[in-house]
């Protein structure tokens, strides 16, 4: 993976980690593979930024782990949501949205 | 799961971390082989991508709170041992730090016991005292006549209560032995507005404040102990007090103490009376009375001053006797530590002062350890820890370090203690001050602070470590960034920090100096003196107390060894009468608008000869110069001057009788004699009007007997004499004159003696912080120097080298010293005595002692790099 093709935004990955556990328990493999697939390999994850960020999600309450064997008969971690990690999102969506839409006033306004 | 559970199941934990992230690889590997790719290619790409496993894992753990405390443990368990690698320094950096820490909590629990805990009454802080004022003559002081106190007790609006007392010294006679007796009378309200309780019996009924109904006491609970051996039924029998009956109606608790602020020298009060007075009989001119009332809920103390001030317009308007008084309202809190607090502040600053210095001294040291240890932390950056980990182990460090020195200085601190209140005896309250919970809090904050103030700036200069020079070098580095800049820059503020501390002690010796040089105007030397009280109910008669002190005189002069022999009510430094004193044909002498206080001793013929006060001119008393003769007086040089500038005294006529007593007693001045410090050994000399006690006979006076030996031998037999005068007759306060000159001082010395000691471990702490730089610096230059004197340098150039280094640092340090002394220094002008606190002569010559110190300490290790042989410096390498 280059490591000039896409830092995320800070904060922007939690949210984006929260997203895609929403969906349902998923492992932290499937997790970098969604977010890669889902935005058109234009966030290319790597595990050095996403192992600690889903650590510290947990830490924090707002994701739940737990051992389950995948469908090809492996111990995976799978991450959910907690109610806590939920109405974390929503805010963050929330503020996403109001921070894309004032800055897309900005560049609209200002030419 | 938990942060605990985590930190207990770490292995477990671990596991885990290690499980998820190899499923991750594993995935990858699967999906590139699924792809196509040869399963070699595959796990080699994967890896590749991956990165840092290590790291990776560190950084997992970093996020939890568990890791929090288990790195903690960690690094605890790591500090430990890298102490106990290098004991020396261990030892050295726990002493500094805990003579610093120590010091500071000796000093803390001085404040706190005297300044900060708050007065042995419930609710202190809603006790007040009130005074009136006098703008005129300024004479009363804090006293208050009783009619007054009356009218404020009934018109007030904001105070719950007030209650008037005043000191009372009578015998207590019956049992094997008389004995002086310390009391308070005081209105019945008393105990009601201190809220206190006696343990065993009650406290005064409100009848018990008419005359006629008062024969009632309350006494201490140390009285109880020493003279009636703790008798539990002692309550409701009857003790004789001044040759009359009062009945015992209650024993205070132990730690009761009231009034707490009592001149120095007089013992606690062992019994309270009420006063049993009627206020239309009281004279509301002559003002008696301490007054303590009691806030209502929160009402403040301007809030009274104000409710106290109209009442006080109000009275001046009806009485004469109140027509140019005013009223003063304060804390009793404040008022009772006003004169101590800012002797305790200033030694509080200094001993913090001195912690900084020893900050610096252990941040020293631990940065000239940042630099033997910058491999160890450049290596454990090359393996991955994150540098705010190394900061956080560092810190971890020094604070162990300070905790250590911090609970060593704590044990100081209680013998230390001890030995301050040893020290000064008469600071209020400070012999009650203990090492407690606020004590044991102000450490434990002060190490941690301590701790990280002088751990921060070694860790961040060891996490600043340039990784690939700290690895390169092979041997102990030389060049190290900020390293040895930051050292100077440390042993420059510890120069000035000492620089200050002597400053200060220096101003107070020379004020100690200055006041020991003071003349007192008597020679104390083989003199003893004794205070008797004699009870009204049996030397009701003047005459009788004047024969009573004219035989016992009879008798001690009888006594070997001894000289003279006097009595008088007044003795210097210990007991006064101030009052004012009219000169015929002339106006009531002022000073800006404000009466001159003299002070009005009555003696006994030999007094002057005593005491060794000269006789300037004209003649001394006689016993000839009694009640039925001219009434006489003697003056002071200072009164004479005053009173008859470049006029002869003798003959003019005197009166020190108030105008309230209603008519004026004339004395014809008959003789001069020298000037004496009544007051204090600070306090400038007043005039003085002496008159004959057998004139003006008074129930209480001090005898001073002059001997040709240690006077303190004769206190059993003097008392012998008295008690064959009258056997119920104690004598109390026995001293000789020259514990009474030491004891005006003792709060002098002692702020004197720890503020000397203060300064002297700081200047020593600085000497060894420079000696420490100096050192290091000229051990770095070893082969710098040694290319120099193989080029052919003198040793003089390389000793002037060296040594110019280090007094440049001792001489910036100075000039900053200098200049944060002369902002500090005025905070202490309370405390002085004929010195400035800009006093240049202070100034100059502690810079010089600091400077010549500094000299030495950097002069030491430019000669050891001179003795260098260039060839070992140049192999050095």
């Amino acid at each position: 993976m280059g490591e000039e093709k896409s830092e995320f935004l800070k904060g922007t990955l939690d949210m984006l980690i929260l997203k895609v556990v929403a969906l349902g328990p998923i492992h932290g493999y499937a997790i970098a593979q969604r977010i890669q697939q889902i935005s058109r390999d234009f966030f290319q994850l790597q595990q050095g930024s996403l192992y600690p960020a889903l650590h510290r999600l947990e830490d924090r309450g707002w994701l739940k782990a737990e051992w389950r064997t995948t469908e090809t008969g492996r111990d995976a971690k799978f991450y959910g949501l907690t109610p806590r990690g939920r109405k974390q999102l929503g805010t963050e969506v929330e503020n996403w949205g109001k921070l894309t839409d004032a800055v897309a006033l900005i560049l609209r306004t200002a030419e | 799961m938990r942060w605990y559970q985590r930190f207990f199941r770490r292995e477990l934990t671990e596991r885990k971390l290690d499980a998820e992230l190899r499923f991750h690889l594993e995935q990858q590997i699967a999906d590139y082989v699924a792809a196509g790719m040869p399963p070699d290619e595959a796990r080699r790409r994967a890896q590749q991508e991956f990165g840092g496993l290590e790291q990776m894992k560190e950084e997992c753990r970093d996020v939890g709170s568990a890791h929090f405390v288990e790195t903690l443990f960690q690094d605890v368990r790591y500090g430990f041992r890298q102490l106990r690698r290098s004991p020396g320094f261990t030892v050295i950096a726990i002493l500094t730090l805990a003579l610093g820490i120590g010091a500071n909590a000796v000093i803390f629990s001085a404040v706190n016991g005297v300044l900060l805990r708050p007065l042995p009454y419930p609710n202190s802080n809603r006790l007040a005292q009130a005074w009136s004022t006098n703008p005129h003559t300024n004479r009363w002081g804090d006293w208050v006549s009783y009619p007054d106190f009356v009218d404020w007790r009934a018109q007030n609006k904001v105070f719950e209560d007030l209650v008037a007392y005043r000191t009372w010294l009578a015998n207590i006679t019956g049992g094997d032995h008389p004995e002086a007796l310390f009391a308070v009378l005081a209105s019945s309200s008393l105990f009601s507005v201190l809220q206190s309780q006696p343990l065993l019996g009650r406290s005064f009924l409100p009848d018990e404040d008419k005359p006629g109904h008062n024969r009632v006491v309350v006494l201490s609970d140390a009285l109880w102990r020493s003279r009636f051996a703790s008798d539990p039924h002692l309550v409701g029998k009857a003790v004789v007090i001044n040759g009359e009956s009062y009945t015992v109606i209650g024993i205070m608790p132990p730690r009761f103490r009231f009034p707490l602020n009592l001149p120095e020298g007089l013992p606690a009060p062992s019994a309270w009376l009420p006063l049993g007075l009627d206020p239309s009989q009281s004279d509301r001119g002559s003002h008696n009375y301490r007054v303590v009332g009691r806030l209502r809920p929160g009402v403040t103390v301007s809030q009274a001053q104000a409710d106290m001030e109209a009442i006080a317009r109000n009275l001046a308007q009806v009485y004469p006797a109140d027509e140019s008084l005013g009223v003063k309202v304060a804390g009793l809190e404040e008022n009772v530590t006003s004169e101590v607090r800012p002797a305790l502040l200033v030694l509080l600053g200094a001993v913090g002062l001195v912690l900084l210095i020893a900050c610096a001294n252990v941040g020293n040291l631990l940065l000239s350890r940042a630099v033997t240890r910058q491999r160890e932390v450049a290596l454990r950056l090359a393996i991955g820890a994150n540098r705010s980990r190394i900061v956080k182990q560092m810190l971890t460090e020094s604070v162990l370090l300070a905790l250590i020195g911090g609970g060593v200085g704590l044990l100081l601190a209680f013998q230390g203690l001890s030995l301050l209140i040893k020290l000064a005896p008469s600071v209020q309250r400070l012999h009650e001050s203990t090492v407690d919970g606020r004590v044991l809090i102000f450490c434990s904050f002060l190490s941690l602070a301590t701790g990280i103030l002088f751990g921060l700036v070694p860790a961040f200069q060891a996490s600043r470590t340039h990784l690939n020079e700290a690895l390169k070098q092979s041997g102990p580095s030389r060049r190290l960034g900020s390293g040895p800049r930051l050292r100077r820059m440390v042993a420059v503020a510890e120069t000035a920090l000492a620089l200050m501390l002597l400053i200060g002690a220096g101003l107070l010796i020379r004020s100690f100096v200055g006041l020991s040089n003071v003349d007192l105007g008597f020679n104390p030397r083989n003199v003893l003196t004794a205070m008797i009280m004699l009870p009204e109910s049996r030397y009701s008669a003047p005459n009788r107390q004047a024969a009573f002190f004219k035989e016992a005189i009879r008798r001690i002069e009888a006594l070997p060894g001894v000289e003279s022999v006097a009595a008088a009510d007044s003795v210097p430094l210990v007991t006064n009468d101030t009052g004012s004193v009219s000169v015929e044909g002339q106006p009531e002498p002022t000073l800006d608008g404000v009466g001159i206080q003299a002070e009005r001793p009555k003696i006994t013929p030999g007094y002057f000869r005593a005491m060794g006060i000269p006789l300037l001119r004209g003649r001394t008393f006689t016993w000839a110069d009694n009640e039925i003769s001219l009434p006489v007086a003697i003056v002071s040089e200072a009164a004479a001057r005053l009173y008859w500038p470049n006029e002869d005294p003798i003959g003019k006529r005197v009166s020190e009788s108030d105008e309230s007593e209603g008519r004026i007693v004339w004395r014809q001045v008959i003789g001069v004699v020298g000037d004496v410090r009544q007051d204090g050994l600070a306090d400038k000399v007043r005039p003085s009007v002496y008159t004959p006690l057998s004139q003006l006979p008074m129930p209480f006076a001090a005898l001073i007997v002059k001997s040709r030996m240690d006077p303190s031998s004769l206190a059993d037999p003097v008392r012998r004499q008295v008690m064959a005068v009258d056997k119920d007759q104690p004598l109390f306060s026995i001293q000789t004159m020259q514990e009474v000159v030491a004891d005006s001082v003792s709060n002098r010395a002692f702020q004197t003696v720890l503020l000397s000691l203060f300064a002297a471990v700081a200047m020593t702490l600085a000497t060894i912080g420079i000696y420490g730089v100096m050192a290091h610096s000229a051990a770095q230059r070893t082969r710098e120097i040694g290319i120099r004197m193989a080029l052919g340098a003198q040793k003089r150039d390389t000793l002037r080298l060296v040594v110019g280094q280090g007094m440049f640092l001792a001489l910036l340090g100075v000039s900053i010293g200098v200049i944060g002394a002369l902002a500090l220094t005025r905070f202490m002008s309370s405390l002085l005595y004929g010195v400035k606190p800009t006093d240049p002569m202070t100034f100059i010559g502690v810079s010089l002692v600091l400077a010549a110190v500094s000299l030495v300490a950097s002069y030491v290790p430019a000669r050891r790099a001179t003795k260098v042989d260039p060839m070992v410096a140049l192999r050095y390498e």
